[in-house]
């Protein structure tokens, strides 16, 4: 009996070794790195995301009543001198659609961060399987997102989401094409990136493409992305 | 008789297996030193808007029961948490508003004690500045305190009142703190963060995270 003992404790350390062994861990679906290889150096790599469905849906922020223009998932944070920062969590995609991460674009204003009509955003890109990118831009104009006060309580309206700023465009670039005059920001920036980016460096310019205006107000578009990148650049 | 006595083996080993897999060493080799208060006080937040993994041992081992309202559903995503945070004011800084977002690491051993997700942070104080973070979370001390607690029968006693997460990166890759914008932008620094546990018994919300971000300007060159 006690032999049969000593055996099951054995195979019962066993099973341990062996689950700590081969336990099947998370890992992240990769689809193949859009890349192109530039003949003067550098990579470019594009990416997408598309308005308003890649929007991340917080789960306690769906509410009926809500305008067609305002945006779901925003967050705004906005002090008593005006100064405002507002954060928008998307799904991100690469060139052939494919989505591949998750981005965040939070944008400032105020003080020591963009002159006044101006704010400074930064993108925070991140495809599980490769790592991450940050990026930091002065935009050409104030492209943070307003709350307004409707019947229905406070909704965030991000600029882009209303046809009202497509009136004479179809395609805008917001990053800047001249430094702030103020604060420190600058045309877009890849100010570092992790694991498969470690050590790219470079610029990046952001664009939105509109597709389509509804008739309710509310617009359809895509972000674009747009790196150019270098080891140590 | 016998199948009893072998059946009850069979579970001490499983239970010693894991008592010994779990107490591994190199769990506090791995964990980095925290920041020195005073030059950088612990922010606590609660963590509730959110979309992804809920941050649990059942989510870093890949058998999480999925939350259609709250996981992200894309093939490429399931193993991946996003969501807003607003950093309350104190000690001289106003409230930020920051986006984390938390990736299991692939890079996850159990042998060495390591079950944690990469973790990128994106904060902004309004008319100030902003930076962007990175660092390694690892949950095994976590993991292995709370499986010592159940072990006792749920004793609450010997469980931490926070547990710093920040840990060495098993990729052996960079982690801290890079200044983007206004007057943080070149900044460099650290960064920690400490997960405070639920009381069993408290219907009360508290913080569940702790942020802390060491920075310095960047040096001046001489002209």
């Amino acid at each position: 009996m006690k032999r049969l003992f000593g055996v099951a404790f054995v195979a019962g350390l066993l099973v341990v070794a062996l689950a700590t062994t081969f336990w099947p861990l998370p890992k992240h679906l990769r689809y193949r790195s859009l890349i192109t290889v530039l003949p003067d150096g550098g990579r470019q790599e594009d990416f997408m995301v598309r308005w308003p469905e890649d929007r991340i849906r917080l789960p306690d922020k769906e509410r009926s009543g809500r305008p067609a223009v305002a945006a779901i998932g925003v967050a705004v944070l906005e002090d008593s001198a005006g100064r405002r920062a507002s954060a928008e969590l998307f799904r991100l995609r690469d060139t052939e659609d494919n989505i591949i991460g998750v981005a965040s674009r939070v944008a400032g204003t105020g003080g020591a961060i963009a002159d006044p009509g101006r704010s400074a955003s930064n993108w925070l890109l991140v495809i599980p399987s490769r790592g991450a990118l940050f990026l930091a831009q002065t935009d050409v104009l104030d492209t943070t997102v307003r709350e307004q006060i409707t019947a229905d309580g406070n909704v965030a309206v991000p600029p882009a989401q209303a046809a009202a700023f497509w009136t004479d465009r179809s395609r805008f670039r917001v990053t800047a094409t001249n430094p702030a005059t103020t604060g420190s920001a600058t045309t877009g920036k890849v100010l570092r990136g992790t694991s498969e980016f470690a050590g790219l460096k470079g610029s990046f310019t952001e664009t939105l493409d509109l597709e389509e205006v509804n008739a309710d107000g509310s617009t359809r578009g895509r972000i674009l992305l747009s790196t150019l990148t270098a080891v140590g650049n | 008789m016998r199948a009893l006595v072998g059946v009850l083996g069979l579970l001490l080993g499983i239970l010693v297996g894991a008592c010994l897999v779990l107490a591994n060493p190199l769990a506090w080799f791995n964990g980095l030193p925290p920041l020195p208060a005073e030059l950088a006080p612990v922010k606590a937040y609660r963590s509730d808007d959110y979309r992804g993994i809920e941050a649990g041992v059942a989510a870093l081992l890949g058998v999480g029961r999925r939350d259609r309202n709250v996981a992200l559903m894309d093939p490429a995503l399931p193993h991946v948490r996003i969501g807003i945070v607003v950093l309350p004011a104190g000690e001289g800084m106003p409230a930020a508003l920051a986006v984390k977002v938390s990736a299991i690491a692939e890079e996850n051993s159990l042998w060495r004690a390591q079950l944690g997700t990469h973790d990128y942070w994106n904060i902004f104080w309004p008319g100030e500045g902003s930076v962007f973070a990175s660092g390694y979370s690892n949950f095994w001390g976590v993991t292995r305190d709370a499986f010592f607690a159940a072990a006792r029968g749920g004793d609450q006693e010997f469980v931490a009142t926070e547990w710093p997460v920040s840990a060495l990166s098993p990729l052996g890759a960079w982690t801290g703190v890079t200044g983007a914008a206004g007057r943080y932008a070149g900044f460099t620094g650290e960064i920690r963060e400490l997960l405070y546990p639920a009381p069993p018994d408290s219907t009360k919300k508290g913080p569940d995270w702790g942020i802390a971000l060491k920075v310095n300007p960047p040096p001046v060159t001489p002209h």
